[in-house]
């Protein structure tokens, strides 16, 4: 783990290992784990409205839970996962823009005091901070539509099953 | 066998006729006329068509016996009161478009005269009718062409392709 | 095809009792898939003349649709035919609504007819559809509504959660990628 050894490793190098680091900060699992609960609880609305499950029935309530929890879990993994993907890409991209922001908010006064290094360290963590934001969100959006497409396409399918056996 | 029996049919309608067209037909007819026709798809299999209708004759004949032709087939009228007729008949729902059908009414005599024409394969519209109800069939409403869970699917379906297509053009 | 076959078996019984006159074979039919709390339903009467000559004054009546379960949307219950000839059918229908949702015992009605003329008048009962399930409005329309209110809803909770992460995603890369940052990019 990087952020345990950090002793050895200096500031500069632990800002750029932390782009391809898949650990992740307690702020940004919660987030995942959030968003992921919200979206896992979507298809109790589709099958309790429109798949007709009743769900007053103690087993029903049951089954939702586990099947909610479990998708909680593997949405908030696929989120990690896409994060992941991303995040390398994304900072290589907004390498160049970063800097040029950073730099520019620099004051006269702090930009001659800063050493080159102070300078590099900052546009780094900049860049780091900016990758993580939009992998992170671009990741929660990718993997909502795909979870939302896959549950729709699975209950359509359900429902054309359902229908033959829903009259005697 | 079916001709047969169209044949056997005819020929006692026909034992039949002189016996009853006995009394004097309806003159100056006019008749006012109640519609039913299958509306939904859901409930049923078939097309009902249904009309009831309330014959007026100038001179005072009473419960005329009456037949009706509807687009070259035949059928009997049931009375249901006094002047108060109901003829029903189904058909498979596709052969039952939207559109305009008529109901031609014949009495005794009209009817035989029209049976009479198609047994010659005459013109059967030179026959004239005692008097004829149009009405207008709106057609079986199916539901939505395209059901909402269907919908669902394709929108998800293109949300989830533009979300793919963003993420390639970040990985490439 | 059902009905031809049935038909069929009813001109051969014809045929065994050809001899005594006139001689009606009745049957009630409910058309409807699914019989359903306020929607119509269609019952069908065919009446065969199976005999050898034509029943006279036949009358069919059907009184088994009280009030207070079944309103008549369009037809009537009790209707006659001046004669049917022999080998010949005639069929009647009426629509009906169904005021419950209950399972209802759809019995026969009666025809009667004089099967020769100046004969003692006869009387036959149609076939029965018995007892059927009528389905309340409210749990037909759960199964066969499109559910627009409730995919309406759905869509609105879909947008959440994919627009904020997709706005704030947006948001970050326009401010990245506007076009002088990008073209100065290009040129490094």
């Amino acid at each position: 783990m990087p952020s345990s050894g950090g002793k050895k490793f200096t500031r500069e190098e632990e800002l750029l290992l932390q782009d391809f680091s898949r650990n992740i900060s307690t702020k940004s699992s919660a987030l995942f784990y959030g968003n992921a609960l919200i979206v896992a609880a979507l298809p109790i609305w589709l099958f309790w409205r429109i798949h007709q499950l009743d769900i007053t029935q103690t087993q029903t309530i049951i089954l939702f839970a586990v099947v909610t929890l479990l998708s909680t879990w593997l949405i908030a993994f696929a989120y990690r996962n896409v994060k992941f993907s991303l995040r390398h890409k994304i900072a290589q991209k907004r390498e160049d823009a970063v800097s040029k922001e950073v730099l520019k908010k620099l004051t006269p006064v702090e930009a001659k005091k800063m050493s080159r290094k102070e300078k590099d360290e900052r546009i780094l963590w900049k860049k780091n901070e900016v990758a993580d934001h939009e992998a992170t969100t671009f990741s929660i959006f990718y993997n909502n539509t795909l979870f939302i497409l896959i549950i729709l396409v699975a209950s359509f399918f359900l429902l054309y099953t359902f229908d033959a056996s829903v009259y005697p | 066998m079916a001709s047969l029996g169209c044949a056997f049919v005819a020929a006692c309608l026909l034992l039949l006729v002189p016996f009853s067209s006995a009394g004097e037909s309806c003159l100056k007819p006019t008749v006012e006329h109640q519609i039913y026709t299958t509306t939904e798809a859901v409930t049923s299999t078939d097309t009902v068509f249904l009309v009831e209708f309330d014959l007026k004759c100038s001179n005072a004949i009473k419960n005329p016996f009456l037949y009706a032709d509807v687009s070259g087939r035949q059928l009997p009228v049931s009375r249901s009161g006094d002047n108060l007729y109901q003829v029903s008949w189904v058909e498979e729902r596709k052969n039952a478009p939207a559109g305009t059908y008529t109901v031609k009414l014949f009495d005794e005599e009209g009817f035989s005269a029209l049976r009479k024409a198609q047994r010659a394969e005459e013109d059967v519209s030179t026959v004239t009718p005692l008097t004829s109800i149009a009405f207008s069939h709106k057609g079986v409403s199916q539901g939505p062409i395209v059901s909402s869970e269907l919908l669902a699917v394709v929108l998800s379906g293109l949300l989830w392709y533009a979300a793919y297509s963003a993420k390639q053009r970040i990985l490439s | 095809m059902k009905l031809l076959a049935l038909l069929g078996v009813f001109l051969l019984v014809g045929v065994a009792t050809s001899q005594d006159g006139a001689r009606l074979l009745a049957a009630k039919n409910l058309l409807n898939e699914y019989l359903v709390e306020g929607k119509d339903v269609t019952v069908l009467y065919s009446i065969y003349n199976v005999g050898s000559s034509a029943a006279l004054n036949v009358a069919l009546t059907d009184n088994t649709f009280p009030d207070t379960d079944f309103n008549v949307v369009r037809g009537k219950l009790s209707v006659q035919w001046e004669r049917i000839a022999p080998g010949s059918n005639v069929t009647h229908s009426v629509i009906l609504q169904p005021l419950k949702s209950q399972f209802f015992n759809f019995t026969s009605a009666i025809v009667t007819y004089l099967p020769v003329e100046d004969g003692a008048e006869k009387s036959t009962f149609t076939s029965a559809p018995e007892q059927k399930g009528i389905v309340s409005l409210k749990e037909f329309d759960k199964r066969f509504s499109p559910h627009y209110m409730d995919w309406a809803v759905f869509a609105v909770m879909t947008v959440p959660p994919i627009c904020i992460p997709f706005l704030l995603w947006s948001m970050s890369k326009r401010k990245y990628e506007s076009s002088g940052v990008t073209g100065k990019t290009r040129k490094n």
